[in-house]
């Protein structure tokens, strides 16, 4: 008998009712968020020591060149960026910038386009396609996040999407971190140790 | 002494390691206290994780089958391994297909439970730890001593130590974010240049057949993405049957570990990379691993198969914060520990940690999905009696105790006997040495007992 008949000859039951399931799931217990005031929610979660985001706002996505430009330039680094292919980015002008689409060992800046963000914990939620790599957000030391108003949900339940899944669905809540240590925080473990977010609120 | 025993009288005597323990596992207990503070409903949502776990054990055979189903449809290859032996052929035969010569290697308990690191090594596969306590751990060859930090033994004055002699370029100031630098720029190139990354699973979602970790340094990204192929092993019981369910766990689990409302970063893996996708493996393998779990369902540790390594329980163990983890001996230190190494080990030889609790019962209240480990260990100390496991002084000793407590003249004259013993030896308050107990009172004093017994007492009380 092979390892998989032998496991599950000794699990097989009957199966469960699906409703037996999904009953586990009513009115979970989780934390409150104000539901009428979900970008206040979610910059409040931005900012607390655990996530540490920085943010600024534009009102079209033309204003997102001269964002990331201003960022960079406070934080002393060139307007160097790797970007992702996505044309949703096809209206901005990128004058100025040294552009590349495929992350570097030591990379200084990348930007990523959110699907959503979550108000309960300031999360960013992404998930992989042709037209958004994964590496660049864990390479970078700064991660730039693009994020419309519009998607920010309350709740972590509201972060998948229905359906067939994408090959990764990840969610970021602040910088690599790590307390290892002796339990001391440290910013910057092996991937960003900077991350800031433009709300689109067009 | 025992293998248990010594080890203990050992961490017992390093006051450097109780220094090091104290000042992560007390940081991390502030850290949850806070955290509970912030959620109302912590106590309600304590008993809903126990009842999903609780469902999904019931069932486990049908969300694993639901699990593989959905894994193999998004291009996953599943395979089965009945023990720790199994699974690392399993792994290694992965490795060699792929002609691997570095596996990039994300924190995984499973792993450390089965031996992959061992097996790799005897393969002669090349293995980089890219979780920053763990790669601590491989450069100094030790075993992990905490399941969150596995580097909690070591003080920061020894890590600094370690890694100006072994890092290529280290740190220069003797702060903890210059080490965690040196790490970084020390592993970096390593973790991009493994030809396999191997991952454990926080859980695995039946309805998607997807794959979570969560890490807060992002190493398992880093560690999984780049390579060509990405091995998963898992323990069959980590299984919830769908994302929102998953969302309950990871709301109990982060906050339960580090104090966090959740891990910087969550990722759910479903198959290897998509047409057209930039990154990503071309080969993704779940390994379901059972090891002895399908016994623990059998044989009244059921309870035990909730538990979702969050290492609260531990954190606020006394016994714990005193020895340390490498005192338990086996894979899984702490109270969970205790429970897990007699059933994955056997309990003969560790018959000595079972007893190694003083049932005060904080690790049950603090654990997210209500385990009672008390009434665990209590159930493998009487197996331990019953099965004669126990030394013939034990035996003895307790047979005598038990006589003369069925005989309640003499147990009356005895204990105001020893009542009597017990106040000449303290008579400044405290008992400083007792024969019979220097064990006890080599490290604590006894306070000075009342003048009669709580019977006595009790009497003359409803004396009219």
């Amino acid at each position: 008998m092979n390892a998989r008949d032998a496991i599950l000859g000794r699990l097989r039951g009957a199966a469960p009712d699906a409703a037996q399931a999904a009953a586990l799931l009513v009115a979970p217990e989780r934390p409150a968020v104000d539901e009428s005031a979900l970008e206040a929610e979610f910059l409040a979660r931005l900012a607390l020591p655990s996530v540490s985001a920085s943010h600024d706002a534009i009102d079209t996505i033309a204003d997102l060149p001269a964002a990331i430009a201003r960022y960079l330039d406070a934080q002393g680094e060139a307007p160097t960026l790797c970007l992702p292919p996505d044309p949703r980015l096809d209206p901005c002008d990128w004058r100025g910038f040294t552009l590349h689409d495929v992350a570097a060992p030591a990379e200084v800046a990348a930007l990523a386009i959110a699907r959503r963000g979550i108000a309960e914990t300031g999360s960013l939620i992404f998930e992989t396609s042709p037209a958004a790599p994964m590496l660049p957000n864990f390479l970078a030391l700064h991660h730039i996040v693009l994020l419309a108003t519009r998607d920010i949900a309350p709740y972590l339940e509201d972060a998948p999407l229905p359906g067939t899944q994408p090959r990764a669905h990840y969610w970021i809540t602040g910088v690599s971190g790590t307390t290892d240590i002796e339990g001391t925080y440290v910013r910057g473990a092996h991937g960003p140790r900077f991350l800031h977010v433009i709300l689109l609120r067009g | 002494m025992s293998g248990f025993d010594t080890r203990a009288a050992a961490a017992l005597a390093d006051s450097t390691l109780k220094t090091a323990v104290e000042r992560t596992a007390g940081t991390a207990e502030a850290k949850r206290t806070l955290a509970v503070a912030a959620f109302p409903d912590f106590e309600a949502a304590r008993t809903r994780a126990a009842a999903i776990k609780d469902h999904v054990i019931a069932h486990l055979g049908h969300y694993l089958e639901q699990f593989e189903a959905n894994a193999i449809a998004a291009g996953a290859q599943v395979h089965w391994a009945a023990t720790a032996d199994e699974a690392c052929r399993i792994v290694v035969d992965i490795c060699r297909k792929a002609n691997a010569k570095n596996v990039a290697r994300s924190k995984s308990m499973l792993g450390e439970e089965i031996g992959l690191q061992h097996a790799l090594a005897e393969a002669g596969i090349g293995r980089i730890e890219t979780d920053l306590a763990e790669h601590i751990i491989q450069l100094a060859d030790e075993r992990p001593s905490h399941i969150i930090w596995p580097a909690m033994h070591k003080t920061r004055e020894q890590v600094s130590a370690l890694f100006k002699a072994k890092h290529r370029t280290p740190h220069e100031e003797d702060s903890i974010a210059a080490m965690a630098e040196s790490a970084r720029r020390e592993l970096r190139e390593q973790m991009l240049g493994a030809d396999v990354g191997i991952s454990g699973a926080n859980f695995l979602i039946a309805d998607t057949g997807a794959v979570c970790t969560v890490t807060n340094e992002g190493n398992a990204e880093l560690s999984l993405v780049p390579p060509r192929v990405h091995i998963v092993t898992a323990g069959i019981e980590k299984i919830v049957p769908s994302m929102p369910h998953a969302v309950h766990m990871l709301r109990m689990l982060a906050r339960s570990a580090t104090g966090a409302a959740l891990t910087q970063y969550t990722t759910f893996y479903t198959g290897p990379k998509r047409a057209h996708d930039r990154d990503g493996p071309e080969e993704m393998h779940i390994v379901l691993v059972d090891n002895g779990r399908t016994n623990m369902r059998e044989e009244g540790l059921a309870d035990m198969l909730r538990c979702i390594r969050c290492g609260a329980c531990m954190n606020h163990c006394v016994v714990f914060r005193q020895i340390g983890g490498h005192a338990y001996g086996g894979t899984y230190p702490g109270p969970m520990g205790a429970v897990l190494t007699p059933a994955l080990d056997g309990l003969a030889p560790n018959r000595d940690l079972v007893q190694a609790c003083t049932l005060n019962g904080k690790c049950q209240e603090v654990c997210p999905v209500r385990i009672p480990l008390p009434t665990l260990l209590k159930g493998w100390r009487e197996k331990s009696w019953r099965e004669g496991l126990e030394p013939t002084s034990m035996r003895m000793g307790l047979g005598l105790w038990a006589w003369v407590a069925r005989r309640p003249a003499l147990y009356r004259l005895a204990t105001g006997l020893a009542l009597r013993a017990m106040r000449l030896l303290g008579r400044r308050g405290w008992i400083e040495t007792l024969p019979l107990a220097g064990g006890w009172t080599r490290h604590r004093a006894m306070p000075r007992p009342a003048a009669s017994s709580f019977m006595a007492q009790y009497r003359k009380e409803r004396r009219p």
